[in-house]
């Protein structure tokens, strides 16, 4: 350090010296370089003024704007962290066993409660029903995908991306008149927009079901669905020199490639190029070679990057060409799985750049560009950890925990940053790592799950104890961040976990029961294509959905809306409460609710009619949710994805840390919102379902 | 400083041959197209030579966190604290941008000062027309009570008009003469026992022209090439020849050298992202 001083010193001194001549002009390149800072200086110098100028006037009129709120707000800060699928019974144990200090302090300072999920208790829902304080029906989200109601075919219910209608066409190229329509189709108002209506500012950072961003006095960074750069949910490759070897079903493709000598020459899969008629896709062609045993040189976009055996690379920006002048720019991570005697290279799905977005994934636009600036590229994709690649054992357990790993680092640096940032407003930050861990790692704690096959081998350290001691230490540093300068900080999850050891075909029950009706040939087709339309009552889609094939309602419905449609429900749901899992002689579904009855709002026609809450160990199955009908009942789980929370809402509630105390025994995650804003003076808007809980009613 | 002036010396007569060689056909094109591309070549090649010598990744980081900060003052405005916080991350960084730009322009110096002082050479001033008179100064390093003798040998191309003048506070003399004829030619000045050789272009056409035999000084050495400088111990300090200006906005005199720095910038930026280089 001492040398570098002197060193800076004296070319300080040289420069200072000799530049005085006017002759000593230093040429372009660091002629730019000293322009260049004296810019942003110069730039900044003048923004600076300007802000300072107007912000005695922009204050003037916040404060008479907002003084209502300014007078009523008895907080200055709440900060919310939220940790996706946190269950409240482990985390009891944990705690009881002092492996949580900072949760057990928080415990101890405020409150730990149970934090009771929505119907049903899945991510999407949950999370809609946290930013809306409104119950499904009112927020239009009720599972990861809904039916198209022309096709029957499932897709995203949160979010549509439409390609541009109008194109001007020159030669073998088209130009868009217009914009993609990328629409958000969860409903109701976020929480955070009705603060910052009230002059209340807020950083929100990937709360799930927030893709397409919206506009609100605040920034934010878009989380689950948020796609990958080919529109998917996330599309890895995994590129390989054996000629016969890994399969892969879902959420991936194998790319087989020929050895030439030391190196292998490949594309990157983009998305399909929008400038050309006909469909074609982008590609990023790269290189790999191979250096020894253990390590490989990959040269893309002319950068190269030296590969070791098991380790990910940096992320590395991808671009894709589409015509001259116009490039789409994605980042992928690299991991070099193996390069004698075959290479195998795995890339994960290639995310929309956050320097550079192709995509609207945050609000403002330049937030993500800031975040990309201030702590380098980071994931983008909605579900940034790929569980496709662990079920499809493409990576193993640890490779997959590094993915984990990473991304939790990443968010908890623009949560900081966020927290830096904002001492007036709220703060929201979701991490995912606890969701994806559990469900990929539960059957470390669950010998008899059939994934074991009969083989279970204790595992060197639990991988779910392990992240949930990350998220203690997460907690330790937020908690010290939030000493002292009159925050509120919550710790809430959206539903808690338990084992998915058995997958039940719901389509396959239907068909039993004579409500679905498949047409010749028409089994195991994916996207309910071979169902008989014609005389199928009842079909089931996602994660717990049934429906109805209703009339008026679905483009082939068979089943009257008023006559029919009432008591149908009610059979399939009482004989379904009814279903045994004949291996095991346990029941498989502890409720099924209808949706008519625990939804309210102008969307709940929309809602699948009927919601199953399954038991403890099972779940739609795999098929189910793709709606592919198969020819058994109960399938076994084999996936590494072993947890699920897809279930009864009441057996798998979230948690509900504070540090302030709390009266109410059964807060609900709907009810977070109406706390926020009565923390901030501002009186929930009639439409919210949750109530305030009696921290916010408390004073200051 | 003797070895100073070798290094400059030996210098100067390597880039006098390369500047022969690469520059010749400045004579043959109008100079506005001449100024122009050697501009722009040389405006790329510089951010060649700043891309290796310079240290990318560190320059990229900061550039980073320049515009991550010039973004926080955007995203958060409301807060005066995120401002000032940001405005002093950014005099910061631009602290740091310089320091790290500062190797770079140190290694550029020397191949742009050889590079400038040859273009120096073609456009800094025109040639001396036939008729025209030429003002000759000649710098003493002693006083004139020290000297026996001084006089101008008669040139053929050359006929004195005015001269020997002494300004004896300034230990310079000077003389006024006007060109018979045209071409390269030689004054020769004797000072007692030794004579001195100073370079005099005349004509119409481009050519290179050496302004001054240059001291023993570092400095005057390398941005004058084209003519040995005198040595250190010698009677006459520097023969210096005023050139009439050339006479163009581009090209000419006063005007080249930032006609030059606009377009060798210009043509830098515009290939910046080609050759992907971070300033």
């Amino acid at each position: 350090m001492r040398v570098k001083t002197c060193v800076f010193i004296f070319i300080l001194l040289f420069t200072a010296l000799f530049s005085s001549n006017a002759h000593a002009y230093i040429g372009p390149g660091a002629g730019f370089a000293v322009a260049g800072s004296f810019l942003a200086l110069f730039t900044a110098l003048i923004s600076a003024l300007f802000i300072l100028l107007t912000w005695p006037l922009r204050y003037l009129l916040r404060a008479l704007r907002y003084r209502r709120v300014f007078a009523l707000s008895k907080v200055r800060r709440v900060v919310i962290v939220g940790l996706d699928g946190m269950d409240y019974t482990l985390t009891q144990r944990f705690l009881s066993e002092g492996k949580l200090p900072n949760f057990a302090l928080l415990r101890d300072r405020g409150a730990f409660k149970p934090l009771e999920s929505t119907v049903p208790p899945i991510s999407p829902v949950a999370w809609s029903s946290f930013q809306t304080g409104t119950n499904p029906g009112k927020h239009n989200i009720f599972d990861f995908l809904t039916r198209d109601r022309r096709s029957y075919a499932p897709r995203l219910s949160s979010t549509e991306i439409k390609a541009p209608t109008r194109w001007l066409r020159l030669g073998k190229y088209r130009f868009a008149l217009g914009s993609a329509d990328i629409r958000l189709l969860r409903k109701a108002v976020p929480f955070w927009k009705t603060l910052g209506q009230h002059g209340i500012f807020s950083s929100i950072i990937r709360v799930p079901i927030t893709f397409p961003v919206e506009k609100f006095y605040g920034v934010q960074l878009a989380a689950m669905c948020a796609p990958d750069l080919r529109g998917t949910q996330g599309m890895f490759s995994f590129y390989t020199t054996a000629s016969e070897s890994e399969q892969v079903d879902e959420g991936g493709e194998i790319v087989r490639v020929k050895r030439q000598g030391n190196t292998i020459r490949a594309d990157l899969i983009g998305p399909e190029n929008p400038r050309l008629k006909e469909a074609q896709v982008m590609r990023c062609p790269f290189e790999l070679s191979v250096v020894d045993a253990t390590s490989a040189r990959l040269r893309i976009g002319g950068r190269t990057v030296l590969l070791k055996q098991n380790e990910y690379s940096d992320w590395i920006e991808a671009r894709f060409k589409a015509a001259f002048g116009a490039t789409i720019s994605g980042i992928c991570r690299f991991l070099l799985l193996n390069v004698e005697p075959e290479i195998k290279l795995y890339v994960t799905p290639i995310n929309i750049d956050p320097d550079k977005p192709a995509m609207p994934i945050s609000h403002p636009p330049i937030y993500a560009t800031y975040l990309s600036k201030r702590q380098g590229r980071f994931a983008t994709l909605g579900l940034a950890e790929d569980s496709w690649a662990l079920n499809q054992k493409l990576i193993n357990d640890d490779q997959f925990l590094d993915q984990c790993h990473q991304s939790d680092d990443e968010r908890e640096k623009m949560f900081f940053d966020s927290l830096d940032k904002v001492t007036r407003g709220l703060c929201v930050c979701v991490f995912d790592g606890t969701d994806r861990v559990q469900h990929t790692f539960w059957r470390q704690l669950d010998q008899t799950h059939p994934c074991h096959q009969g083989a279970y081998v204790p595992p060197e350290h639990s991988a779910i104890e392990e992240i949930y001691q990350r998220a203690d230490a997460l907690l330790g540093k937020v908690m010290a961040r939030c000493e002292g300068n009159g925050s509120v900080l919550m710790v809430i999850s959206d539903h808690g976990f338990n084992a998915f050891r058995r997958g039940v075909d719901l389509n396959y029950w239907l068909e039993q029961n004579g409500y679905l009706k498949l047409k010749e040939n028409g089994r195991n087709r994916r996207n309910l294509s071979g169902v008989d339309w014609s005389q199928t009552r009842a079909f089931a889609l996602g994660l717990t959905g049934i429906y109805l094939n209703l009339k008026n309602r679905e483009s082939k419905g068979i089943v009257d809306p008023k006559s029919e449609a009432a008591s149908l429900r009610e059979e399939i749901a009482r004989k379904l409460q009814e279903l045994v899992d004949p291996k095991t002689n346990e029941p498989a579904v502890k409720r099924v609710y209808n949706a008519w009855k625990v939804y309210d709002g102008p969307f709940k026609n929309d809602a699948p009619d009927l919601i199953v809450g399954y038991h403890l160990g099972y779940r739609a199955s795999w098929e189910t949710a793709i709606g592919r009908v198969t020819d058994r009942l109960f399938h076994d789980n084999l996936k590494a994805w072993s947890g699920d929370h897809c279930i009864d809402h009441s057996l798998v509630p979230g948690i509900f840390f504070c540090n302030k105390k709390i009266n109410d025994e059964t807060p609900r995650l709907m009810d977070i919102g109406p706390t926020v804003l009565e923390m901030f003076g501002i009186k929930a808007p009639a439409h919210m379902d949750g109530r305030a809980l009696s921290v916010a009613l408390e004073k200051g | 400083m003797d070895f100073l002036l070798s290094v400059v010396s030996g210098l100067n007569s390597a880039s006098n041959a390369v500047g022969g060689l690469v520059f010749f056909w400045i004579a043959r094109v109008p100079g506005e197209l001449s100024i122009t591309i050697i501009s722009a070549i040389i405006g790329v090649l510089l951010l060649i030579l700043f891309k290796y010598t310079s240290n990318q990744k560190a320059i990229g980081r900061v550039r980073d966190e320049i515009n991550a900060e010039l973004l926080a003052i955007k995203l958060f405005k409301d807060s005066l604290r995120v401002t000032f916080v940001s405005q002093a991350r950014l005099f910061w960084g631009s602290l740091k941008l310089l320091a790290y730009s500062l190797i770079p322009m140190l290694i550029m110096i020397v191949p742009v000062s050889l590079v400038l002082a040859q273009l120096g050479l073609w456009y800094q001033a025109r040639a001396f027309r036939i008729g025209e008179p030429i003002t000759v100064k000649l710098q003493l390093n002693r006083s004139f009570d020290d000297l026996t003798a001084l006089e101008l040998e008669p040139a053929p191309g050359f006929e004195t008009v005015v001269g020997p003048v002494r300004v004896f506070s300034k230990k310079e003399v000077y003389w006024k003469l006007r060109a018979l004829a045209g071409g390269e030619h030689r004054l020769v000045f004797r000072v007692g026992d030794t004579a001195y050789e100073k370079r005099v272009a005349v004509g119409a056409s481009l050519m290179r022209l050496s302004r001054k035999r240059p001291s023993s000084q570092f400095l005057d050495a390398l941005l004058h090439p084209l003519e040995t400088p005198l040595p250190p111990a010698s009677t006459v300090r520097a023969i210096e020849l005023f050139y009439p200006s050339r006479d163009s906005k581009i090209c000419g005199t006063n005007y080249w050298i930032i006609y030059f720095f606009v377009v060798s910038m210009v043509f830098a930026f515009v290939f910046k992202p080609i050759l992907k280089v971070r300033i």
